[in-house]
């Protein structure tokens, strides 16, 4: 019955790694397995260290490109925000400065539900000189009863010495039960 | 202002998310205010799962100061997205130093939870552990089963059984976990050596009557367990009815059907051995159990005296094993080219990061039916969520080295515009003299005010007033109006009115003149303090700029290099986290390639044995 044994000594083994077939399988076994977990945690440890200066390469590569081609004295950055938002659901918004088209940003799913749940999307970055700008934006999208929906909102702003940011807020009227837009600069 | 959650809050949703739990309604977060629009803006990388940008927004702006409104709960939130993006040791640095008292305790758990969930997995064993002792009494319920099943897995897989069967034995309530906990139990006390408490604990698992799959699997291989710890320990009656009790359509089946044949020999019945050997005849030869039936059967042959069928299986055995050892083979080839792992990548989106990500399915070829079951095992997937970070990293990089040649680009050009205008600039603005403007609006308002003391009406006079003042002047002065004639009184009448008139009309309109001419030269004035503001701005643009120039310069120039070290570190890392992976493919693939070599040796053994004693019986008849 040598062969039998074999075969059920292997299943065992391959099965729960038990210990009867032998002490010295089971300990070269758990050596090898010991040896492995080792491995794995040391590269492991490397992949975190290498993770963790990527992202600080990021970081620096992010401002710098931000420094570069938005410079804080010109800077202007146009967030979107949606507070609650049951009666109107986002598909895109589109921006024009002082009558220039600059954005027309359409939503994913996802990001709309980002948006839903507290996200603040930064839609555009611009240089604009010191002085008055007029902006306008379209929100289209489905209103209340899911009909289409498009509306718009305006705001003329003085732009200063320094970076500054504006914000396009999308909020619910439950009076009304009417979405609301409204253009702000961010307090 | 934004009403949104944030951290904790934020936290928490991702904590619920990680950790399934019966959240009641009672702990839902409280919408906050998102004070700076940078934070908002992680938030929304965040919610996508973007876990790799939304990092990256919230060290710069960390670095900016631009989230200072929301300090430490952003440092909370970057704990939590370093965890979702696999970052676990930065995560629970920061965890470790932010935890305190002043965070909701249920939260602290959570985290803690989840933390020494991630390090089981990943084999950080003494982590893991450390993370189990930071959870609170107050532990939700489910909360504390789990935990308590991570210590027993903690326990096991440190050889520390005793201790497990302790913690285990003591095990308290009905749900799914106890189920859990008693084939853990079983592992333990069987590893102990313990086989017979063991029988009891497995038992009585594996009569269970599953509610989910999950339990049926479990049940499953309780039966299995049992059943072959049973034959082992020589008792292959018992042994039989755990293992009948295993699904036969089940993962566990082959090996099963496999087993009750073994009881069915060890008892020497081996026509009724014979009847689950040959159901598994059919099946996948992958499978190490369906392999060592093609020994078994002519194994039970030869008992049955059945010489010749038993010979006919053994070389069908020994055929279909070099088969299958060719065949494995030529995976292991294929692994250590490399190629699978760049099909992999190949396969492979790049559009989100994170430790939730799983690989579901191998690239399709031949060799991934023999790679599948390393798919479940956790020390491949979280190698393979390794390699596929590095590769996400690397393909970041390049990216970035991208952008930095075009920041170069930009920089020299914009130094090259700069350069170009200066000399045009410093032309323009030596032609314009501001302070002798400045200067000359002094005097303008010393002759108003001169002009206000005096009463001089008439030097407010516009040109075409004072021509026609010069005019009557001229006229009164004219010696035709001295004769005495009346013509001559008639027309000197008419100078004077008109002179009268007009003397009337400025001494009337003098203030309002005098008023406007002040406004005109505030006017002027204030433009010309515009005009020194603009003028320092350009001579500090002239002074700075070119120090921005050198800045930024050895920004770019200093970033590209980093690049190209970390890029080549990166390669480095994944080359040795593919080595890993391939050996661990290769290990596995040898020993299957080793077992069947095994088999084939029996068999030839067998077969030799069987030859000669054919032979001998030919002989002695002869």
């Amino acid at each position: 019955m040598v062969t039998n044994r074999l075969l059920i000594s292997l299943i065992v083994s391959m099965l729960l790694v038990f210990s009867a077939t032998s002490i010295a399988q089971e300990t070269a076994v758990a050596d090898a397995e010991a040896a492995s977990r080792e491995k794995f945690r040391s590269l492991d440890e490397d992949v975190q260290n290498l993770k963790k200066e990527v992202l600080d390469l990021n970081r620096d590569l992010f401002l710098l490109e931000e420094e570069l081609l938005f410079p804080a004295n010109s800077q202007v950055a146009f967030f979107v925000s949606l507070d609650v938002g049951e009666y109107f659901d986002l598909d895109s918004v589109n921006l024009k400065i002082d009558g220039k088209e600059v954005a027309n940003y359409l939503y994913t799913e996802r990001e709309a539900e980002a948006l839903a749940r507290g996200g603040v999307h930064r839609v555009h970055m611009a240089n604009l000189k010191t002085g008055d700008h007029e902006l306008i934006a379209i929100f289209t999208g489905a209103g209340p009863n899911i009909r289409d929906y498009r509306r718009g909102a305006t705001l003329t702003f003085d732009k200063g010495i320094g970076a500054k940011y504006i914000e396009l807020e999308i909020t619910d009227r439950v009076k009304k039960q009417q979405p609301e837009f409204v253009i702000k600069e961010w307090e | 202002m934004l009403r949104c959650r944030s951290i904790p809050v934020a936290l928490c949703f991702l904590l619920l998310a990680l950790v399934p739990t019966a959240y009641s309604a009672k702990n839902d977060p409280e919408p906050i205010v998102v004070k700076d629009p940078h934070y908002g803006e992680v938030l929304f990388h965040f919610y996508k799962e973007d876990y790799f940008p939304a990092i990256v927004r919230l060290l710069a702006a960390q670095k900016q100061g631009l989230i200072s409104e929301h300090g430490e709960q952003a440092e909370l939130l970057l704990g939590g997205l370093y965890l979702s993006y696999g970052h676990h040791l930065e995560a629970a640095a920061i965890f470790e130093r932010l935890l305190a008292d002043n965070v909701d305790l249920e939260i602290r758990d959570r985290t803690w939870f989840f933390l020494a969930k991630i390090w089981l997995q990943r084999g950080y064993l003494d982590k893991s552990q450390e993370a189990l002792s930071y959870l609170s009494e107050d532990l939700p319920d489910n909360l504390q089963r789990e935990a308590q099943m991570l210590q027993s897995q903690i326990y096991i897989n440190s050889g520390q059984y005793e201790r497990a069967i302790g913690l285990l034995e003591n095990w308290k309530g009905r749900t799914e976990w106890a189920s859990y906990a008693k084939f853990n139990l079983g592992v333990a006390m069987v590893r102990s050596g313990n086989v017979a408490a063991a029988e009891q604990i497995l038992g009585e698992l594996g009569e269970l009557n599953p509610s989910n799959q999950e339990l049926a699997s479990l049940r499953d291989k309780a039966n299995l367990a049992l059943g072959y710890a049973l034959l082992q320990d020589g008792q292959p009656l018992a042994a039989k009815e755990p293992l009948q009790r295993v699904r036969l359509e089940g993962p566990f089946s082959n090996k099963a059907l496999l087993g009750v044949g073994w009881a069915d020999a060890e008892s020497e019945n081996y026509r009724r051995a014979l009847v689950p050997w040959m159901e598994l005849r059919g099946r996948d030869m992958l499978d190490s159990a369906v392999q060592e039936s093609m020994l078994a059967i002519p194994y039970a042959l030869g008992k049955l005296d059945s010489i010749s069928q038993a010979a006919d299986h053994y070389l069908n055995a020994i055929e279909a094993f070099y088969e299958e050892a060719n065949r494995i083979d030529r995976t292991i080839g294929f692994i250590q080219s490399g190629d699978i792992f760049n099909q992999f990548l190949a396969d492979d989106p790049l559009d989100s990061t994170g430790w939730f990500w799983q690989l579901e399915e191998l690239p399709e070829g031949p060799e991934a039916r023999y790679l599948y079951h390393l798919l479940a095992t956790h020390e491949f997937q979280e190698g393979l969520k390794n390699y596929r970070d590095l590769h996400y990293l690397n393909h970041n990089l390049e990216q970035w080295q991208g952008s930095v040649d075009v920041f170069a680009n930009m920089l020299e050009t914009r130094k090259q515009a700069y350069d170009e205008r200066l000399p045009r600039v410093e032309d323009a603005l030596g032609r314009a003299d501001i302070d002798a403007m400045v200067q000359r609006k002094f005097e303008f308002d010393a002759q108003l005010d001169e002009i206000e003391q005096g009463y001089d009406w008439l030097a407010l006079a516009n040109e075409r007033e004072f021509e026609m003042w010069g005019e009557i002047a001229g006229f009164e002065s004219t010696p035709a109006l001295g004769a005495n004639i009346p013509e001559a009184d008639e027309v000197r009448d008419k100078v004077l009115l008109l002179k009268g008139v007009l003397q009337w009309q400025l001494e009337k309109d003098f203030r309002d003149r005098l008023w406007r001419a002040r406004r005109d030269v505030r006017k002027t004035g204030e433009a010309l303090v515009e005009a020194q503001r603009s003028r320092r701005q350009i001579d500090d643009t002239m002074l700075n700029e070119p120090l921005h120039f050198e800045e930024f310069s050895n920004r770019v120039y200093g970033l590209g290099p980093k690049i190209d070290g970390m890029q080549l570190r990166v390669a480095e890392a994944m080359g040795e986290q593919r080595s890993f992976l391939e050996s661990i493919a290769v290990g596995e693939l040898r020993a299957q390639k080793q077992r069947l070599d095994a088999y084939t040796v029996q068999a030839r053994f067998a077969l030799a044995a069987i030859y000669d004693t054919a032979a001998a019986e030919e002989g002695a008849g002869e």
